[in-house]
C-alpha cells in the first residue's frame, strides 16, 4: 500500500526490458513525491505508535489484573498481618492468633525435598538428551521415547500426578503393606525403637517399657517387668491394688508404680532421620511428588539452555582433544546454568503454590504445631492451609486466608530473588 | 568471593534454604510448661480423620490437649464421613469423627476387618434450610414440600410446581457433595430410600453455597448450622415443619438441642477404634474430648449446639464401659430407623 502509484507514468514504458531506454528519467521518478512520501512516512508511524500502544495495553492488562488481585488481597488480609501470623501455629480456639509457622516450615521443606530430587534428574536427563545424542539404534529409541513423553507429561494436569505420587510414595503399590495405627508400619529401616506406655500412679506421668515381640500390640502388667526411665536406665517397675493397702505417696514411688492389671499401647519413638518404606502420608513423598510436577519443566528448559549454547564453544572443546563428557562439564553446562536456574527458578516457584497434589498426598489436616519431625512425618503446606482456611465460615478466617496468600507471596519473592541473586553470582564468575 | 564451581554454589545455597526451613523451635520444655506442676510425659501419635463438620471440633479439643501433654501428637484430617470410615476400617486412623452414623455397610466392612469401636455421640448440628433474603413466600417448609423439591427426577423445576400460589420461577438448588455426611444425612431424611435430584449445585466448599443462595432470589440451598450463624445477614433459614408437633421450628440452639428441630437436628460421632483404647495416649484424649466437648458448644468455642445431659450420659457410659458397637445397624443387619433420641438408647447397643 505504501508503493507509489503515478498515474502519469505507465510503468510499461519506465520499465519495460525490451522497450526503448528513456534518455532521462522523468522528475517524479528520479526525486520522490516530497507530499507523498512525506504523507507515507506518517502513515508507517502512526502505525508504528499504535502497535506500541498495543503492546503496552496487552502487557498493562496483565499488571492490572494482578494489581488488582494483590489490591483486594491486600485490603482483605492487610488487618491480619502481623509477627503472630508467621510466628503461631493454627488455632481454632484463638483464631485471632492463628499463624502460619508450621506451613511456612512444612512449605519450605517440601519445596526442598523437591528441588533436590527434581534438578539433578531434570539437568541430567536434559544433558543426556542434548549432549549424547546416541548412536545406537535401540538407545536412540530410547532417546526417542523419552523426549516424547516429557513432551506430554509437560501438560499433564498436577493432580494426576498426585494421584501417582500417591500410589508410588504413600503406599508403593502396597508392597511393604498398609501403614496401620497400634501396629509397627511398614518396613522400618531405622530410627524407631518400640515402647509399650503404662500410666503410672502420678498423674499425666508414664512408664516407658521397651517392646520386644512387635506382635504383640498391648501389655498387661500382671507380672514383674522392667520399665525404663527417662535416662534410659531399666529398673523393676512396682504394682499396686487396692488390696493391697493405699496408694503410695512418695512421688518418686509413684513414678516408678503402676496399677495391677494396667493395659499398656505401643508407642514408637522416632528419631529425625527414622526412615521406613513405603513413605506414607510424609512430607518426603509430597516433595517428590511435587518432583514429578516440575521435572518435565526443568528437563525442557535445560534442554533448551543447552541447545542455546553456541556450538562453536563445544567444537572448540573438542578440537582440543576433550573428551564429550569433559566439553559439557567445563564448557557447556557453565554456560547454559544461567538458562537451566530460570527454568528451576520458575519450576520450584510453581511447587510451593501447588495445592492439589499435596492435598492429595498430605491430606487436608491443618493443625500442626510445628514443621516435620522426622523423615516420615506429615507437614502443613501454605497452599492447603490457604485452602482450608478460605472455606470456613467465619470472617477471621477469611481474612487470615489473604493475609496468608500475601506471605506465601513474600516467600515466594524471596525464594527467587535469592536463586536470581545467585544466577547473576554464577553467570559473573564464568 | 569468587566461586570456580558455579555448581558448588548451587548447591550450597540449597543447603542453606532447606536449613532455614528446618524446623529448630525449641519442644516446649518439660519443667516450665503447665504452671508450675511437673508437665506431662505422655507421648503417642493420635491420628483422627473423617467429617470435615466434626474436624472444627477435633480441632479445638486437640489445642486443648496438647497444652496439657505436648508430647502427644494429634492429626486431624477432614476428607468426609464415609472417606474416614475407609481409612477407619483400613485401620489407618484410631479415631474417626462422623456427621452421621455408621452405615450397615461401613459397620460391616469394620467388622470383616476386626475393628471393633465405641460409638460416642458428641454434639448436635442443626442441618439449615435456607433461601435468600428477599424470598418473601416461602414462610416455612414440610418434609413433603422438601420432598417436592429436592426428591427424584420428577422433582419440582419450578416454585409454582411446589406450591400454585408461589412464583413461576425456576428453582436454583445447592447443595453440599455427595462425599459429605450433611448430603448423606439429608438425603436419609428427605429422599429415604429414593434419591435426591441429580440437576442440584453440588460443591464441596459451603462457602460457594452461601454465595450461590444469597446472589440469587429463586435459590435455596442446604447446610451445618454455622455457615448460617455466620452469614445470617446474607441467608434467611427456613423454619421447618416439625411432623410430631406439626409446627414451623426455626435452627435455633434451643430447639436443636432440645430435639424441636427434628428431623434435622442431626447428631455428630466419634467413632473410637476399642484396640486404639488400650493405649494411654488415646485413652486420655477421648477422657478429654468428653470432658470438654459440651463446654466448647455451650461457650460457642465451635458452632455446635451441646447434647442434652441424658444423650450425652450415654455417650459416657459406652465409654466408661468400653461398650463397643453401634445403636444403628441391628442384630440382622439392618439400618434401625427413628429419631435420633430413641435409637442412642442401651438396648439398641448391637455388639458381637
Amino acid at each position: 500500500m505504501n508503493q507509489p502509484s503515478n498515474p502519469e507514468i505507465p510503468p510499461a514504458t519506465a520499465f519495460h526490458p525490451n522497450g526503448p531506454k528513456p534518455a532521462t528519467i522523468p522528475a517524479a521518478l528520479a526525486s520522490d513525491d516530497e507530499v507523498q512520501t512525506a504523507s507515507n512516512t506518517r502513515k508507517r508511524k502512526r502505525l508504528s505508535r499504535w502497535f506500541y500502544v498495543l503492546c503496552v495495553a496487552i502487557a498493562s492488562i496483565s499488571v492490572v489484573v494482578l494489581v488488582v488481585l494483590l489490591v483486594s488481597i491486600g485490603i482483605q488480609g492487610h488487618s491480619k498481618i502481623s509477627p503472630d501470623l508467621v510466628n503461631n501455629a493454627h488455632s481454632e480456639l484463638e483464631p485471632e492468633q492463628s499463624g502460619m509457622r508450621p506451613a511456612v516450615i512444612g512449605s519450605l521443606l517440601v519445596c526442598g525435598i523437591c528441588a533436590l530430587a527434581a534438578l539433578p534428574l531434570g539437568i541430567g536427563t536434559a544433558i543426556f538428551l542434548e549432549e549424547f545424542k546416541p548412536t545406537h539404534w535401540w538407545l536412540r529409541k530410547l532417546h526417542g521415547f523419552i523426549q516424547l513423553n516429557i513432551a506430554n507429561l509437560a501438560g499433564v494436569p498436577s493432580i494426576v500426578f498426585g494421584l501417582l505420587g500417591l500410589t508410588v510414595f504413600v503406599y508403593m503399590f502396597n508392597l511393604f503393606g498398609q501403614i496401620q495405627v497400634n501396629k509397627p508400619s511398614g518396613l522400618e529401616l531405622f530410627g524407631v525403637q518400640h515402647y509399650y506406655q503404662v500410666l503410672s500412679l502420678e498423674p499425666g506421668q508414664t512408664i516407658l517399657i521397651p517392646q520386644t515381640d512387635m506382635e504383640q500390640k498391648t501389655i498387661t502388667i500382671d507380672r514383674p517387668i522392667q520399665g525404663m526411665d527417662a535416662d534410659g536406665n531399666l529398673f523393676d517397675i512396682a504394682r499396686w491394688d487396692r488390696k493391697s493397702g493405699p496408694k503410695p505417696t512418695d512421688r518418686s514411688e509413684r513414678l516408678r508404680t503402676v496399677k495391677e492389671g494396667a493395659v499398656g499401647g505401643s508407642y514408637s519413638q522416632r528419631e529425625w532421620y527414622y526412615f521406613r518404606l513405603p513413605f506414607g502420608r510424609s512430607f518426603l513423598a509430597a516433595g517428590l511428588t511435587l518432583s514429578l510436577v516440575i521435572l518435565p519443566v526443568i528437563i525442557i528448559s535445560a534442554q533448551e539452555a543447552l541447545r542455546s549454547v553456541s556450538p562453536s564453544l563445544r567444537e572448540a572443546a573438542l578440537g582440543l582433544g576433550a573428551t564429550k563428557w569433559q566439553a559439557t562439564r567445563d564448557v557447556c553446562l557453565p554456560a547454559a546454568l544461567p538458562g537451566i536456574m530460570t527454568g528451576a527458578i520458575l519450576a520450584i516457584g510453581r511447587s510451593i503454590g501447588e495445592a492439589a497434589p499435596v492435598l492429595v498426598v498430605l491430606g487436608a489436616a491443618v493443625a500442626k504445631n510445628g514443621g516435620p519431625e522426622n523423615l516420615m512425618d506429615s507437614a502443613v503446606t501454605m497452599p492447603v492451609l490457604i485452602y482450608n482456611w478460605a472455606g470456613r465460615p467465619q470472617d477471621v478466617y477469611q481474612q487470615l486466608a489473604a493475609a496468608a496468600i500475601i506471605v506465601l507471596l513474600i516467600v515466594l519473592l524471596v525464594l527467587n530473588s535469592v536463586a536470581i541473586y545467585v544466577r547473576q553470582k554464577v553467570q559473573s564468575a564464568s | 568471593m569468587k566461586s570456580r564451581h558455579p555448581i558448588a554454589t548451587v548447591a550450597v545455597m540449597a543447603a542453606v534454604v532447606l536449613l532455614i526451613g528446618c524446623d529448630s523451635s525449641p519442644k516446649s520444655d518439660p519443667a516450665t510448661s503447665a504452671g508450675g506442676s511437673p508437665a506431662s510425659t505422655l507421648v503417642g501419635d493420635i491420628k483422627i480423620d473423617g467429617s470435615s463438620t466434626v474436624q472444627p471440633i477435633s480441632d479445638a479439643i486437640r489445642e486443648g490437649f496438647i497444652k496439657i501433654h505436648p508430647g502427644v501428637k494429634v492429626s486431624v484430617g477432614g476428607e468426609g464421613t464415609g472417606n474416614g470410615f475407609k481409612e477407619f476400617y483400613g485401620k489407618a486412623t484410631d479415631i474417626s469423627d462422623a456427621s452421621r452414623p455408621i452405615k450397615v455397610g461401613e459397620y460391616e466392612k469394620c467388622e470383616a476387618a476386626g475393628v471393633e469401636f465405641v460409638e460416642l455421640a458428641i454434639a448436635y448440628d442443626g442441618l439449615t434450610i435456607v433461601v435468600n433474603p428477599q424470598n418473601d413466600w416461602v414462610q416455612s417448609l414440610s418434609i413433603e414440600q422438601l420432598q417436592k423439591i429436592f426428591n427424584g427426577d420428577s422433582a419440582a423445576k419450578k416454585w409454582s410446581d411446589v406450591d400454585p400460589s408461589w412464583p413461576d420461577q425456576e428453582i436454583k438448588i445447592f447443595s453440599p457433595g455427595t462425599g459429605s455426611g450433611t448430603y448423606d444425612y439429608f438425603k436419609e431424611v428427605v429422599a429415604e430410600d429414593d434419591t435426591l435430584r441429580g440437576d442440584m449445585t453440588l460443591n464441596e466448599d459451603d462457602n460457594v453455597l452461601v454465595q450461590g443462595v444469597a446472589g440469587n432470589k429463586f435459590s435455596i440451598g442446604f447446610f451445618g448450622v454455622a455457615y448460617y450463624a455466620q452469614n445470617s445477614e446474607i441467608l434467611r433459614a427456613v423454619p421447618v415443619i416439625n411432623p410430631e408437633i406439626d409446627e414451623p421450628v426455626l435452627p435455633t440452639s434451643d430447639n436443636i438441642a432440645s430435639g424441636k428441630y427434628a428431623p434435622f437436628s442431626r447428631p455428630l460421632f466419634i467413632y473410637v477404634s476399642a484396640e486404639s483404647l488400650n493405649r494411654a495416649e488415646v485413652q486420655t484424649f477421648v477422657e478429654f474430648y468428653l470432658e470438654n466437648v459440651s463446654t466448647l458448644c455451650a461457650e460457642g468455642k465451635v458452632d455446635y449446639v451441646q447434647l442434652p445431659e441424658s444423650i450425652f450420659e450415654r455417650t459416657l457410659q459406652n465409654f466408661d464401659a468400653v461398650a463397643t458397637g453401634t445403636h444403628f445397624v441391628d442384630a440382622q443387619g439392618q439400618s434401625r430407623k427413628g429419631s435420633f433420641a430413641e435409637l442412642f438408647t442401651d438396648k439398641n447397643l448391637n455388639s458381637k
